[in-house]
């Protein structure tokens, strides 16, 4: 057990950046999978909206009475730049004037440009302010159509567009879906780019150490079997992939809010599955024997890349299908859309999550088969492959 | 002295290869990536486009067909509708093909698939038809011969809002990821700033070893390297600007050499911060080199380059952390230069960026000074 014991000895003294390293990405993925929201019944998105009422009277009061209670009535000054900045960055989704001259021209035909609006993004909320504010405005003519006085119309037009609708939210259970919640699904997302991260930054500076130049040379003429040495050194690795890929399990418990059960444990074997594969990818990675920084570089860019491109950062819907053809060539992609079955936004099959989980275990053997190529062509001789 | 130490510090930082092959070729593949997740991402997000919703059960009524025709041919309709029976619609809802599904009924109801402005949209719009049929039967009762005349009213097609443009500038919310990934190589460059401490002293390699024993003065040798450094990530930082720019097309040509001050003294901190990590006493170098890369990844982070949103909330909760966040300073003043018409918020992130680099610098010099050979 003398390399295993070197690679914990080396582990050792890597604890600390390899803990941090660890911390790290949990500080990063789990607050964004806490702030995912677990929705069971719909609620409006109050819209963030700073009134500026030019106007003044009762009528405009109300109005803006009536605004904020669908609404979250944002205070600001009519600074430009603190508009841009606040609508740019959406701490602020609209940003409404009522023009003055709007309780005299309510009634009237003249209706046009009773508001004026300030937006950044051509959204859904300002879509929604607009037709709303219509609305608005021809259910008070209607009222007052039929023979009703201002404030009279006003009071019949709040009650009739305060009426509650009908509104669920559909039970991801139905139709052979089973749901988990967003949170669940937004740590098992994330969870691919923590552990490739982490298992390029822990595993492969230590095999990188123990398999320096001089270091391979030393232990090549020793009377250590490569076979042993070999079988050590994937033991030592289990351990360290293992430790890692349970710490971030535990962590999911606490984070997703409770001890997996059911279906939460396919996800819990795709991530195992999924961490076979990474750990695979960080072997392919030490057969090149680079350095630190292209070490980095690799982590960087396979952990970042395959984020964005797989569905993690950003949603598999939202990217485009070209994009979405590129990422079937990643593991990542395979493990998102396990998660996606798993978690109820595609309808489950079992076949089909059992064959995407397969796809997943190819990316791992064809990553080994060719770190055993590279080995081979770079090393010659099978006692230094071992090696 | 100054400058023969600076022309070898040049030398050896370009012989250096794999780090500046390391900072050049990062942001040419994160870049990529994200070019290839992004493009057109803007117009399916955040700009309006029809919603698509499936009907259920409106075989039998032809003023919810005949309303919903007139929304869908209209120049830019708010729906995209679909009729259906209920099990596809539900299955369509859970693919997420549709964003709702409206029942037809006495009062129209809705199913949709969790919160979001979309599906408020969507809940206002049904909610708007019942409360017209409510204004009419309302009405009927107050005037039963007004009804015409409220049917027409609320049928009108009115345009209350004028919208007024609040600036000219970039507003594509998705180029703040680039200007992000241009402020993580910014920061990157702290990797080259960890060797200029560990190059200069004698525990720590054979070149500081040489370095101790060399009658030059040792802040001259540091302040060198220091500067070699800067201009080694300067010319870093022009070639990542170069290539967003110009490869990737990402629009920030108008300001350009602007562009270029802000993103080379983005590199200057980065720089500076790893000058201050390297000049860390007791700490061994793999963990600089993880203090270093967690933590330029971490401020990237919570400057939004992986959620785009963060650097919202936490300006809500904690502004004054996007003020001294070297990630958010520097991506910040690429934001100022593409959206505001002058240079004011500009110029005190570039400021905000000089004092930064400047504390890192002088608390490296601080912390290095007096290790002589003799005393380490």
């Amino acid at each position: 057990m003398q390399v295993f014991k070197v690679f914990m000895k080396v582990l050792k003294s890597r604890m600390s950046a390899a803990f941090l390293y660890i911390l790290i990405f949990m500080i990063i993925a789990i607050p964004q999978a806490k702030s995912s929201t677990t929705e069971k019944k719909f609620e409006r998105v109050p819209l963030k909206i700073a009134v500026f009422d030019e106007d003044n009277t009762p009528e405009s009061r109300k109005l803006t009475e009536f605004i904020a209670k669908d609404n979250k009535l944002i205070s600001m000054s009519n600074d430009r730049e603190e508009l841009i900045d606040a609508l740019y960055w959406m701490r602020l989704d609209y940003a409404l004037i009522i023009n003055k001259g709007y309780s005299e021209n309510l009634l009237s035909d003249g209706t046009n440009e009773l508001f004026g609006s300030y937006h950044v993004h051509d959204s859904y909320s300002v879509s929604y302010m607009s037709t709303a504010l219509d609305q608005y405005v021809s259910s008070v003519r209607a009222y007052s159509q039929s023979g009703e006085d201002l404030d009279s119309a006003i009071a019949h037009t709040e009650d009739a567009l305060s009426q509650d609708t009908e509104v669920h939210v559909a039970e991801a259970g139905k139709n052979g879906v089973n749901g988990q919640s967003s949170t669940f699904r937004a740590y098992f997302n994330y969870f691919s780019y923590i552990i490739i991260s982490v298992i390029i930054y822990t595993v492969c500076p230590i095999i990188l150490t123990m398999t320096r130049k001089d270091i391979r040379y030393r232990t090549n003429c020793s009377s250590i079997h490569p076979n042993a040495y070999t079988i050590q050194l994937f033991a030592g690795s289990t351990v360290l992939v293992l430790g890692v890929w349970l710490i971030l399990i535990v962590a999911g418990i606490f984070a997703t809010g409770g001890f997996y059960s059911g279906k939460q444990w396919l996800a819990v074997l795709n991530s195992f599955i999924y961490t076979l594969v990474s750990t695979s990818i960080a072997l392919l990675i030490t057969s090149f024997d680079p350095s630190e920084n292209i070490l980095n570089l690799t982590a960087q860019i396979l952990g970042l890349g395959m984020s964005f491109l797989c569905g993690v950062f950003v949603p598999l819907s939202m990217l485009s299908d070209s994009v979405a053809s590129v990422s079937k060539f990643l593991p990542a992609y395979w493990y998102i859309r396990c998660n996606s079955m798993i978690c109820g936004n595609e309808i489950y099959d079992s076949g089909r999550l059992a064959s995407f989980m397969l796809i997943q275990m190819l990316f791992a053997v064809v990553c080994s088969v060719l770190t055993m190529l590279i080995r081979r062509i770079k090393f010659g001789t099978s006692s230094e492959v071992a090696a | 002295m100054f400058l023969h130490n600076l022309k070898y510090e040049l030398i050896s930082t370009i012989r250096f290869k794999d780090r500046l092959f390391w900072i050049i070729l990062f942001p040419i593949i994160l870049g990529a990536f994200f070019k290839a997740a992004f493009s057109g991402i803007y117009d399916n997000v955040e700009t309006f486009s029809a919603m698509p919703v499936a009907v259920v059960g409106a075989e039998n009524d032809q003023v919810l067909h005949s309303m919903l025709d007139s929304i869908e041919n209209s120049d830019e309709p708010l729906l995209k509708v679909t009729y259906s029976d209920e099990d596809e619609a539900l299955d369509a809802l859970v693919r997420e093909d549709i964003l709702g599904i409206i029942y037809a009924g006495d009062k129209l109801s809705l199913t949709v698939g969790g919160s979001s402005i979309e599906t408020t949209v969507l809940s206002s719009f049904v909610e708007q038809y019942n409360a017209n049929a409510a204004i009419i039967t309302q009405c009927a009762k107050n005037d039963p011969s007004s009804i015409p005349a409220v049917t027409q009213t609320l049928s009108e097609k009115l345009d209350t809002c004028r919208e007024i443009p609040v600036t000219d500038g970039n507003t594509d919310y998705f180029t703040q990821y680039f200007y992000n990934l241009i402020a993580m190589v910014a920061l990157y460059g702290s990797f080259c700033g960890i060797h200029i401490t560990i190059n200069s002293q004698a525990n720590l390699s054979p070149l500081g070893a040489r370095k101790c024993c060399s009658p030059t003065h040792k802040s001259v040798s540091m302040l060198a390297a220091l500067v070699g450094n800067w201009l080694i990530q300067s010319l870093c930082m022009i070639i990542s600007v170069t290539y967003v720019v110009f490869v990737l097309r990402v629009d920030m040509k108008e300001h350009l050499p602007l562009v270029y001050l802000a993103a080379i003294l983005g590199g200057i901190t980065g720089v500076s911060m790893g000058f201050f990590i390297g000049s860390l006493n007791r700490v061994k170098l793999p963990l600089k080199n993880a203090i270093s890369m967690t933590s330029s990844m971490v401020l990237c982070f919570l400057s939004g380059l992986m959620i785009g949103d963060i650097k919202a909330t936490i300006n809500e909760k904690a502004p004054w952390f996007n003020k001294i966040n070297p990630a958010a300073v520097i991506s910040d003043s690429f934001y100022c230069l593409s959206i505001y018409d002058n240079y004011d918020k500009y110029i005190v992130k570039l400021a905000t960026m000089v004092i930064i680099s400047a504390i890192f610098v002088i608390l490296g010099f601080a912390v290095s000074r007096r290790k002589k050979y003799a005393s380490l």
